[in-house]
């Protein structure tokens, strides 16, 4: 019904217009706020939330009192909803949305859900407006018309979505559900009667969650690669900290202390009534003395991954907070590999990432002095590399000259005196087209009327379809 | 401190932030005000114990400078100018690029090199380089003799987290240095560092790098609390004597400041993996003109 129509019947309609990217966003964080009665929750179309309670239900008192408690808290909230608690997420969704008004919590025992979604509609097997139409039109109108029905000629008059959503619903097909995030593999959980909001409450009770995990932790013999602190706010809003180590760990005062870092990006409002402690990732750790110096750390399983283990386990802390506050990505290392593609021969490698033990770095001391020209073995490279290569203007003579001028950042530089050139292809191993390299490059190490010294190369040949392009690839010192 | 051991009665508190300037001044003031009240009976005394003041306000004022111990560079003429015959450690040293090189810090980074390697050479600890960009090329380090293996890189491209991340740096065990590459530099962040260098023994390096002219004509005078600051320029090579091309690398090493030492300048042929570094030598057999005529050598 147009908006015109519906205001002529009733003037005094209260009407809004709709805002499908804010709903959205609510409907998102009332899943995430969800997560509260279970790791796996996701939102479900623009009017639900899905939530895995299978193994968690316990933790609440059963499925009867979680729905309560989920029921109380929504009402708080002033979100009116309905609940259903069945085997199937295709007969929780048709239940919660199909089944007879009543209460606002259905819980559908084991077993009986082909009973329960009989006298249901067919939309309620999630099915598009069309698809449903049709079937009401064969006078197929309840969910129960279908049991009865052979699947293959049911397929091949409305689809295989009809028998695909009858067999999710009637649990004779899997439906797994995506979460939100990923999933954690450890949780402990720490419900506070009044809501709390003073740093210090916060602070302590994070220190009790660590001390909880930890424990856990030291029984399995493992410690916490990633972690999440999710403070579950009155108002339904959920914070939450995200935290990462550079080893597994399972020092409380070590995790207790990046976390109070972090606290105050928490904004508690109102209160916290909830806090939610996952690890996400965690590794072997067998027991040893936390908190002693090791002058020589005995080999251990989570060793490869930490580059050059004993150099960076002494500074793990500091990386853990470098990493924490500017992302752990932003905190590497410098890791020599063999390839004569200059942007290839050292790779980035996060130090708190995975990191197969490395080759021992031999590039540091060896040979004579490579620079000055005389007798040198290898090549010299820049102390700073531009990625990607930046461009120049350059003015040369003969094809296979170095430039005896060349304009880099808006700025001309004469070339006084230059070596060269070293010629660069692809590595023939790799598949066309993949490298770094889709030209042959030929390398110049300038040196300009000032004396500075660049390293410049040329793409591409002279008789080529394309000419040849200059760029500055890096800065000697 | 008492000065106790002075004179009876005559106690004087050192403030630690005072210079030796300011603490000689003090003392003096005293002195001149005992002379004064006892109607100089004590002048010989007084003037006597003035040396003596002098030594122990030398001895209060080490500790911020080379408490630490410091690195010598090996280099006679160097190590001279700088007190106690080497670069001090535990504290903050400045390097500033010339030219358009303050705008890529090549040379800054390569100077920095250099001494790290040989402050990382004995012993373990890593070194933390902070930079604004990730544009520190690995073999380019170990040309200069540092290990690459041995750096920690954080990239971020604020100032502040730069400098946030250096002082995180100077309080971590583990860690034998900090460099931090900053444009913007305020004289408290400079202090920070410093006292925070100063207590952990820890060496720290800031590598001044301006985005433009701009920035660089504003910041490259202003003060700040670094125990030295040198400025690398670069010259042009030396040809070698039998090819054409680029030959020896040279750079021009001045220090601008130095607490408790003198300002100096130097030629110096870039160091490198093997000889960390070697003064020009002595540009005494440098031959007047290149001898090949031709401008490029060709290598490939």
């Amino acid at each position: 019904m147009p908006l015109a129509d519906a205001l002529s019947f009733l003037p005094s309609l209260a009407t809004a217009a709709a805002e499908p990217a804010e709903e959205a966003a609510a409907l998102r964080r009332l899943a995430e706020w969800s997560g509260l009665y279970s790791p796996w929750t996701a939102p479900d179309g623009t009017d639900g939330v899905r939530i895995e309670i299978t193994g968690s239900a316990h933790l609440w008192g059963g499925e009867a009192a979680l729905a309560a408690d989920l029921v109380t808290r929504l009402d708080r909230q002033c979100i009116a909803g309905r609940i259903a608690i069945a085997d199937t997420l295709g007969a929780a969704w048709a239940i919660a949305r199909f089944a007879e008004a009543g209460e606002s919590a259905v819980i559908l025992p084991p077993g009986e859900v082909r009973a329960a979604l009989g006298p249901l509609p067919v939309e309620a097997l999630r099915l598009d407006p069309t698809t449903a139409q049709g079937l009401r039109r064969v006078g197929l109108k309840r969910v129960g018309d279908l049991y009865a029905m052979p699947r293959d000629a049911l397929a091949r008059r409305f689809g295989e979505t009809v028998a695909e959503r009858l067999d999710q619903a009637l649990d004779n097909l899997p439906e797994p559900l995506s979460p939100l995030g990923e999933a954690p593999t450890r949780r402990v959980r720490l419900s506070f009667a009044e809501p709390i909001a003073d740093p210090a409450d916060l602070m302590l009770a994070a220190e009790r969650l660590t001390a909880d995990l930890v424990r856990r932790l030291a029984r399995e013999g493992t410690g916490a690669r990633r972690l999440d602190l999710t403070f579950y706010r009155v108002d339904g809003r959920v914070e939450r900290i995200r935290l990462g180590t550079a080893r597994p760990s399972r020092d409380p005062r070590h995790l207790v202390a990046l976390f109070k870092e972090r606290l105050d990006t928490v904004d508690p409002d109102l209160g916290i009534e909830d806090m939610i402690l996952a690890a996400f990732v965690v590794e072997p750790l067998p027991a040893e003395q936390l908190g002693l110096p090791h002058p020589n750390p005995p080999p251990r399983a989570g060793e490869g991954r930490v580059g050059a283990g004993k150099e960076t386990s002494g500074v793990s802390p500091l990386i853990d907070r470098l990493g924490n506050k500017l992302g752990l990505a932003a905190v590497y290392r410098l890791e020599p590999r063999e390839s004569h593609i200059p942007e290839r021969a050292l790779v980035r490698v996060p130090v708190a990432g995975p990191h197969p033990s490395p080759p021992p770095c031999s590039r540091g001391r060896e040979g004579p002095a490579k620079r000055g020209g005389g007798g040198s073995d290898k090549p010299s490279r820049p102390i700073r590399l531009f990625e990607p290569p930046e461009p120049v203007e350059a003015f040369w003579l003969l094809p296979d000259d170095p430039p005896f001028r060349f304009i880099w950042r808006r700025r001309r530089h004469q070339v006084t005196s230059a070596d060269g050139p070293e010629r660069i292809a692809d590595e023939w191993w790799q598949p066309e087209g993949s490298g770094a390299v889709d030209e042959i490059r030929d390398y110049y190490r300038v040196e300009d009327e000032e004396g500075r010294r660049f390293w410049l190369f040329r793409a591409g040949f002279h008789g080529w379809d394309r000419p040849p392009r200059w760029f500055v690839h890096g800065v000697f010192s | 401190m008492t000065g106790g051991a002075l004179r009876s009665g005559a106690s004087v508190r050192l403030l630690p932030t005072h210079g030796a300037k300011a603490v000689e001044m003090m003392m003096k003031a005293r002195v001149d005000n005992i002379s004064k009240s006892e109607q100089k009976r004590n002048m010989p005394e007084a003037t006597a114990f003035l040396p003596e003041l002098r030594e122990r306000v030398r001895r209060i004022e080490r500790p911020t400078a080379t408490a630490r111990g410091v690195l010598p560079f090996g280099l006679a003429g160097i190590d001279r100018a700088l007190p106690d015959g080497g670069l001090a450690q535990g504290a903050l040293h400045e390097i500033l690029g010339a030219g358009g090189d303050e705008e890529d810090g090549a040379l800054a980074a390569a100077f920095a090199a250099g001494i790290l390697g040989r402050l990382t050479v004995s012993g373990d600890g890593m070194v933390l380089w902070c930079l604004p960009r990730p544009d520190l090329y690995g073999p380019g380090l170990a040309a200069h003799g540092l290990d690459p293996g041995r750096v920690v890189l954080v990239s971020t491209p604020r100032d502040t987290e730069i400098l946030w991340a250096m002082e995180e740096g100077l309080r971590a065990p583990g860690i034998v240095a900090v460099v931090g590459e900053v444009g913007t530099l305020t004289a408290t962040a400079s202090r920070r560092l410093q006292l925070a260098a100063e207590r952990s023994g820890i060496t720290a390096f800031l590598l001044r790098r301006w985005r433009d002219g701009g920035q660089a004509a504003r910041e490259r005078a202003l003060p700040n609390a670094a125990v030295t600051r040198w400025r690398i320029t670069t010259m042009h090579s030396i040809p070698l004597r039998s090819e054409p091309g680029v030959g020896r690398l040279r750079w021009r090493v001045e220090l601008l400041r130095c607490r408790s030492g003198e300002p100096a300048c130097w030629e110096m042929e870039v160091p490198d993996a093997t000889d960390h570094v070697s003064l020009a030598a002595a540009l005494a057999d440098r031959p007047a003109a290149p001898l090949s005529s031709e401008k490029f050598r060709r290598t490939g």
